[in-house]
């Protein structure tokens, strides 16, 4: 069984761990939905800017409404699995959950800024700084 | 299933083709950025990053700021390359002072989404109550159209919208002057302001944005924020149009400003 990479808006990067989660070869796809785009308010120059971030990554682009084209794209390609940045995107995670229990759905962190555990009740920047700070001066945010 | 192309003739060529994905666009949102997609533009832009002059001018709209929000909004960079890259242009005997701002700056950033995270219902509503001794329903819900078509009587506000709308970007005091005069001098919602921003800001995220927005309004903080002409001269001038008989709405002391636009009290 394969897995597929879902690439969406927020982890447009080669070098995200997203493309190393895969222990099988898996297949990235990117999915333009136009209705997503106009839900998140995106003009003409957004829509531009993202597509040509598009053109320089390892992925096959599709048209179609997502949560749609990745059941397709998974049937198609006998994926088992589905890979995907993650987001606090209430509208991504939508599209994750809602996908069928015969995926598993893995959402890969990207690197951290800083290796902090969540803070309680975040509410105002200088009490996450104060706590932060500590790593931010680190290399990759750790000790 | 058909796959999308990734090679066009030339860059119009590619605009027709996002345009035909995109039914739903208006046919009145022509413009599109000089500001280019895609890794190698925001790795470009990484190299030339001075954290240490962002720290004495970031303030100003003419300062050294890195332009890097767009690619980091989309993870096309991370957050923690670009702290990286940072630390290597500090001082060895004074690693952290000369980029303190810098690194808070990209903190911002990662603050914004972890409380995107926790409260994902935060971004659209209300999170405290306005301290403005206003009370929501004296906001209005729409965005005028003379702040729309860019035709205020301010003209260094005017001409933040027309660089919004045409560039994509605004320096971040920029959205902070825009955005108070918005909810502030015009008395819109937040969200009015917060939703013509996201259609217009090639970085624009709804944890960075809205809550931002909200910082202004004071319904995510503890007082609402505003400037005076004296301010916008200072940080603004000769970037935008500042002269006091061009934007007269925005002169005055902070007292005089704050008795105009909160009548009844700014409360905590």
């Amino acid at each position: 069984m394969s897995a597929l990479i879902w690439l969406h808006e927020e982890a447009l990067r080669a070098s995200h761990p997203l493309f190393a989660a895969s222990a099988t070869p898996a297949k990235s796809v990117f999915i333009w939905d136009d209705a997503y785009m106009t839900a998140m308010g995106y003009g003409l120059k957004r829509r531009v800017f993202l597509y040509e971030t598009l053109l320089e990554l390892p992925v096959d682009i599709y048209a179609g409404d997502t949560l749609e084209t990745l059941q397709t794209l998974a049937t198609a390609s006998q994926a088992s699995q589905v890979f995907a940045g993650a987001t606090p995107n209430p509208r991504l995670n939508a599209i994750l959950d809602a996908l069928p229990d015969t995926l598993k759905v893995t959402r890969v962190a990207d690197e951290a800024f800083v290796d902090l555990p969540e803070p309680e009740n975040l509410r105002r920047f200088f009490k996450y700084w104060n706590k932060a700070k500590k790593l931010a001066f680190q290399p990759n945010g750790r000790r | 299933m058909e796959t999308q192309p990734k090679t066009f003739t030339d860059r119009d060529a590619l605009i027709n083709h996002v345009r035909a994905l995109s039914p739903s666009l208006s046919p009145d949102d022509v413009s599109v950025s000089d500001t280019r997609g895609g890794r190698q533009a925001g790795q470009n832009l990484l190299g030339k990053i001075d954290p240490i002059a962002y720290g004495h001018s970031r303030n100003y709209l003419g300062g050294a700021v890195s332009y890097l929000s767009p690619y980091i909004r989309h993870g096309i960079i991370s957050l923690n390359e670009v702290r990286n890259f940072a630390l290597e242009a500090a001082p060895e005997d004074e690693p952290i002072r000369p980029i303190e701002k810098f690194v808070q700056e990209l903190a911002w950033r990662d603050f914004w989404q972890r409380v995107y995270q926790q409260n994902p219902d935060w971004i659209w509503q209300d999170v405290e109550t306005y301290k403005t001794g206003f009370a929501p329903d004296d906001y209005s819900d729409t965005l005028p159209d003379d702040i729309e078509t860019a035709r205020t009587d301010c003209a260094a506000i005017n001409h933040f919208i027309t660089s919004l709308k045409t560039t994509g970007y605004l320096h971040n005091h920029a959205r902070m002057y825009l955005a108070a005069y918005i909810v502030h001098w015009r008395r819109v919602k937040w969200q009015a302001g917060a939703h013509f921003f996201l259609a217009h800001l090639l970085d624009g995220d709804p944890a960075s944005n809205n809550l931002s927005f909200q910082w202004v309004a004071s319904t995510f903080s503890n007082k609402p924020y505003f400037f005076n002409l004296e301010n916008l001269q200072k940080f603004a001038h000769p970037q935008a149009p500042c002269a006091e008989a061009d934007n007269l709405a925005l002169a005055g002391s902070y007292d005089q400003l704050a008795a105009r636009l909160f009548p009844y009290g700014v409360s905590s």
